[in-house]
């Protein structure tokens, strides 16, 4: 099918990872919208299958844990067998740990690289192979956040495995770009998800105010941030990679 | 629970801590040790405590019950 239209995604396939929910379930939504197949992973079995159902286009899905590192790459090459080559992917999965320098842990804080940013490395790894991405082109997005760029108290585990994200991005955009393959990032703000549900929970209520006034444009939804990632994956961006773009409401721009 | 006090002490900045210590009274309390302290019982007991629930357990006593409490359900 001719595409008409460059933020047109007929007849392209996306890996979605972390789909289950937030970010990466809007991203899935949005992406099937504009006429995507996908994949979706998400260690959450019950809620991904929710997600699919939401989906207006083909959709495979698959419970994957992110902190086997070596299952990565050999899952997505057994998927693009499957279903055949990808034509991008959005590392959507993450998980938060707040927690001031004193009580890190180097179990926890080694989690979250895993799944934050070793994982983000693996997909990229194995999306450079002909037999996932086809051969040339393709766009790799990545979701990094506010505090990749600004500090936090009590965010650095969260903040290191965000910004050596950006680190990736920017390397592999060069490194990638002889073969069309284009990789950005996306740095949301605070958006109105239940991984800041559950993260609400350790402060007291004037936490949300706080929050709100960091950003000039309110809360986001995950659909704020899900639009940028589909047009980072559409040809509309088909001249941007390394890119790290801000999607917050304003909070980096104060 | 004797790992917990040498744990909370180191957390609270203070050589020991006892029973009837009140947690706003120490020096090293605020809004950051706090977090510390829900961070550290998360990583090392599985459970989830708020910052509301700390402050109601006013006492290290009342932390270590309300730690026995949660991880007994």
């Amino acid at each position: 099918m001719p595409q008409t239209h460059p933020f047109d995604l007929t007849g392209k396939r996306f890996l979605v990872t972390g789909a289950a929910s937030g970010i990466g379930k809007a991203t899935a939504i949005a992406l099937s919208a504009l006429g995507a197949e996908l994949i979706l992973w998400d260690i959450n079995e019950a809620a991904l299958k929710a997600t699919a159902s939401s989906c207006m286009k083909a959709v495979h899905t698959l419970a994957i844990d992110l902190k086997n590192t070596p299952g990565i790459r050999e899952t997505l090459l057994n998927a693009a067998a499957e279903y055949g080559p990808v034509n991008g992917l959005v590392h959507a999965a993450g998980i938060p740990y707040i927690s001031p320098l004193k009580s890190l842990s180097e179990n926890k804080y080694m989690e979250v690289l895993q799944i934050n940013t070793i994982a983000a490395l693996e997909l990229a790894k194995a999306f450079n192979q002909k037999k996932v991405s086809g051969g040339a082109n393709g766009s790799i997005v990545f979701i990094s956040s506010v505090y990749a760029l600004v500090g936090s108290a009590a965010n650095t585990a969260y903040a290191m495995s965000k910004a050596a994200l950006h680190g990736i991005t920017k390397s592999l955009a060069i490194e990638l770009s002889p073969k069309n393959i284009r990789v950005n990032c996306v740095a949301p703000g605070f958006v109105k998800t239940t991984m800041k549900a559950n993260t609400d929970q350790l402060f007291n209520e004037e936490r949300d105010e706080l929050l709100e006034s960091l950003h000039p444009l309110g809360l986001g939804a995950p659909e704020d941030v899900a639009y940028a990632c589909a047009y980072l994956l559409s040809d509309a961006a088909k001249w941007i990679t390394g890119s790290i773009m801000n999607v917050d409401g304003g909070f980096t721009a104060k | 629970m004797e790992n917990l006090e040498s744990s909370l002490a180191e957390l609270l900045e203070v050589d020991s801590v006892n029973e009837a210590d009140q947690l706003e009274q120490f020096e090293a309390w605020d809004s950051l040790t706090s977090l510390s302290i829900i961070a550290f019982i998360d990583e090392n007991y599985k459970v989830q405590v708020s910052a509301k629930e700390l402050l109601d357990a006013k006492t290290i006593g009342g932390l270590k019950k309300l730690i026995t409490e949660k991880t007994a359900r």
